[in-house]
């Protein structure tokens, strides 16, 4: 099994792609990581019963 | 066909209603002749339904000062016991397709504006905004001079308009939204320029009413920079008439307050009201001796104007309204930013200048604003408790009234309700 992949990603810079809360991604920064900040929230804020209404409803990307 | 897919097509229709609709104001008449269930004992009130022991002081003013207009009682006292009685009967007055800006009422010898859209068959109604003197029925005010400038109304400045707008033909509203388009309005709580187009259009032909006030009817209409609101809440209702007949769509069909809830109705089930308490509209204040404490929560049904995209949704076309309310052009943008994310459309005839010549954006879904979480933001004036207008600013749309609306289409659609909760 060729490994050289694996080691060169570890060998490389360290970029941390952050779902969701910035919160994380700003600590990392902080640390003088590189941050990507993909904007995610759950649907309907989480509320179980919402999501399952729109489940069946759709009409979200 | 899926449920998702029957209610994509209900808003597509909807959509076409709302962007190819062509409200026109074509009359003025007595509210009894022309707005559907009118009866000569009923009065429409703001927002929606509301238990009659819960009505704010300024629209107990208001509903009692109407009926004694209307002949019904002598004192506020006997026009309260009609009310309690139920020998008069108080109806939210957009289930009537009619439209009552701030603490406004209409009884049935009013006066109201008559718009029909061209297109689609509706009719819409709206009482006549009364001018700038602000002791008047539409902020909760009734005595002896409110009275006399109620009758002046019904039977002169009523009429008048009414034979002037239908010796013009009509007034089409959305050649007004046009010609103004980049002028600075956002068309819910700033019409400068709307106004002075539409009484260019309407002056003309006031000119040969035979009426002895007629130069006072002229320099009312002229004098008003917010009359364009109440035509435009007229045609706006005409639509939602064609759009709450259309079944399963998610699309917001009315909305306004109550002074207490807030409320907001989908096209997909007519006229049923979805509600939550009401938000305080904050902003600015027009004595700086109030406070937010003196406020009522949301009142009027003047946001009826915003289920069209005007107001908050386009927030971006009136920079001036933002700076009057302390806020800025960058909140004006993401407020516009925010109606697009959770609108099926965008309207095309009044494109905005500075916002690269887009126009603004219509239909609010229900899906998407409960879905993605993005809760649009309406403009209003603010009432105070004891009668009178507070301020003026915006209040976020209140989450909990979408999520409502959401189980009753979902029940609406399945037979029952959704199992978690």
């Amino acid at each position: 099994m060729n490994c050289d992949n694996i080691l060169k990603l570890f060998q490389s810079e360290l970029v941390v792609v952050n779902v969701g809360p910035k919160l994380f991604a700003e600590a990392l920064e902080k640390q003088g990581y590189k941050t990507l900040q993909v904007e995610w929230k759950p649907v309907a804020g989480g509320d179980r019963e919402m999501q399952e209404i729109l489940e069946v409803l759709g009409g979200l990307d | 066909m899926t449920i998702e897919q029957q209610v994509n097509a209900a808003n597509e229709q909807v959509m076409e209603v709302l962007t190819r609709a062509r409200p026109v104001w074509t009359d003025v008449r007595p509210a009894l002749e022309v707005i559907p269930g009118m009866t000569k004992t009923t009065v429409l009130v703001p927002g929606p339904p509301l238990p009659v022991e819960k009505l704010t002081t300024p629209i107990r003013t208001a509903v009692c000062g109407a009926l004694i207009h209307e002949g019904l009682a002598r004192t506020k006292e006997e026009a309260w016991e009609l009310v309690l009685s139920g020998k008069a009967s108080v109806e939210p007055a957009q289930n009537h397709n009619c439209g009552n800006a701030a603490s406004m009422v209409v009884s049935a010898s009013m006066p109201v504006i008559v718009a029909e859209d061209k297109v689609y068959g509706g009719h819409g109604y709206a009482p006549i905004h009364p001018g700038p003197n602000p002791k008047c029925l539409r902020w909760g005010f009734y005595d002896e001079d409110v009275e006399r400038d109620l009758v002046w109304f019904r039977d002169h400045f009523g009429p008048g308009l009414g034979e002037a707008v239908r010796h013009a033909g009509g007034i089409d509203l959305i050649t007004v939204l046009s010609k103004t388009a980049g002028m600075g309005d956002e068309n819910h709580n700033r019409q400068p320029a709307a106004s002075m187009c539409l009484a260019l259009q309407v002056i003309p032909h006031m000119l040969g009413l035979s009426d002895p006030d007629r130069d006072k009817m002229i320099e009312m209409m002229a004098i008003n920079d917010r009359f364009f609101l109440h035509p435009m809440m007229a045609g706006v209702e005409s639509i939602t008439e064609s759009m709450k007949k259309i079944p399963n769509s998610t699309v917001l069909a009315g909305m306004a307050g109550n002074g207490v809830d807030f409320g907001i109705q989908l096209a997909g089930t007519g006229n049923r009201w979805y509600t939550t308490t009401a938000p305080v509209i904050k902003g600015t204040f027009l004595n700086p001796s109030y406070t937010e404490a003196d406020l009522l929560g949301y009142l009027g049904d003047s946001c009826v104007t915003e289920v069209y995209g005007l107001g908050g949704m386009s927030a971006i076309a009136g920079p001036a309204y933002m700076r009057m309310t302390g806020s800025n052009i960058s909140e004006a943008r993401s407020r516009t930013e925010k109606a697009r994310a959770v609108s099926l459309g965008e309207h095309t005839f009044a494109p905005v200048p500075w916002d690269d010549f887009r126009g603004f954006p219509v239909g609010l879904d229900a899906r998407k604003i409960v879905g993605y979480n993005i809760l649009p933001i309406s403009h209003g004036g603010s009432a105070l408790k004891k009668g009178g207008q507070g301020g003026a600013g915006a209040a976020e749309l209140p989450l909990e009234c979408f999520k409502e609306a959401l189980r009753g289409i979902y029940r609406e659609i399945t037979g029952h309700d959704a199992v978690e909760r």
